[in-house]
């Protein structure tokens, strides 16, 4: 099924439209709901420490690496098949986390939503689709 | 329109809100997520609700 998105409007010193989606996190008994910024150009999707923290994931026990933006390096741990659910389409992934993330507390990135659904970018109409594929 | 965050972070400091599944309230703040989690959990019963931060600036983001 695909379902499609308008952008939505974020707050700043500019008012910003970007693709935004209800997501939930899922670790055993502990559920997280938020939203994401689904991003073509991130490798890998991360989370904050924070929510890493509210989902009760023992983030500071994984193993430390460094990432790379366009203005330097970060640390980041890996949490490994995370239970995540959009639009009622479950689905695991493997997450990164990431402490003092900002603006963003959680992104969607090539490696994981990018790899479950076919996602179309239409800025000229302020929209998106994602058509998550079917696994047998 | 999306979710018009703009209309519903107005006026919240730094922070995180919980959103209604609607998208269209914001049903409480506070100034870290364990404290607003604890508030709203106990009183959600089966409704979702979606935590997201307040008092960020999204201009020119580059990710």
């Amino acid at each position: 099924m695909k379902y499609t998105y308008d952008y939505s409007l974020l707050p700043g010193s500019v008012t910003t439209l970007a693709p935004v989606i209800p997501v939930t996190f899922i670790n055993g008994k502990y559920n997280f709901d938020t939203f994401a910024l689904v991003d073509s150009g991130a490798d890998s999707g991360l989370i904050s420490t924070v929510i890493a923290d509210a989902l009760h994931i023992d983030w500071n026990k994984l193993k430390r690496e460094t990432g790379y933006t366009t203005s330097g390096e970060f640390y980041y741990r890996t949490f490994k098949n995370l239970e995540t659910e959009i639009e009622f389409n479950p689905f695991m992934i493997d997450i990164n986390i990431v402490e003092g993330v900002a603006p963003f507390k959680c992104i969607l990135g090539r490696n994981d939503l990018f790899l479950k659904a076919e996602i179309t970018f239409r800025g000229f109409a302020n929209q998106f689709d994602i058509e998550f594929r079917k696994f047998n | 329109m999306g979710i018009d965050f703009t209309k519903l972070l107005k006026g919240y400091g730094k922070g995180w809100v919980a959103v209604s599944s609607d998208y269209k309230k914001v049903l409480g703040h506070a100034k870290t997520l364990d404290v607003l989690m604890k508030r709203v959990e106990s009183k959600k019963g089966k409704q979702k609700v979606y935590y997201f931060p307040s008092g960020e600036s999204y201009s020119n983001f580059v990710g």
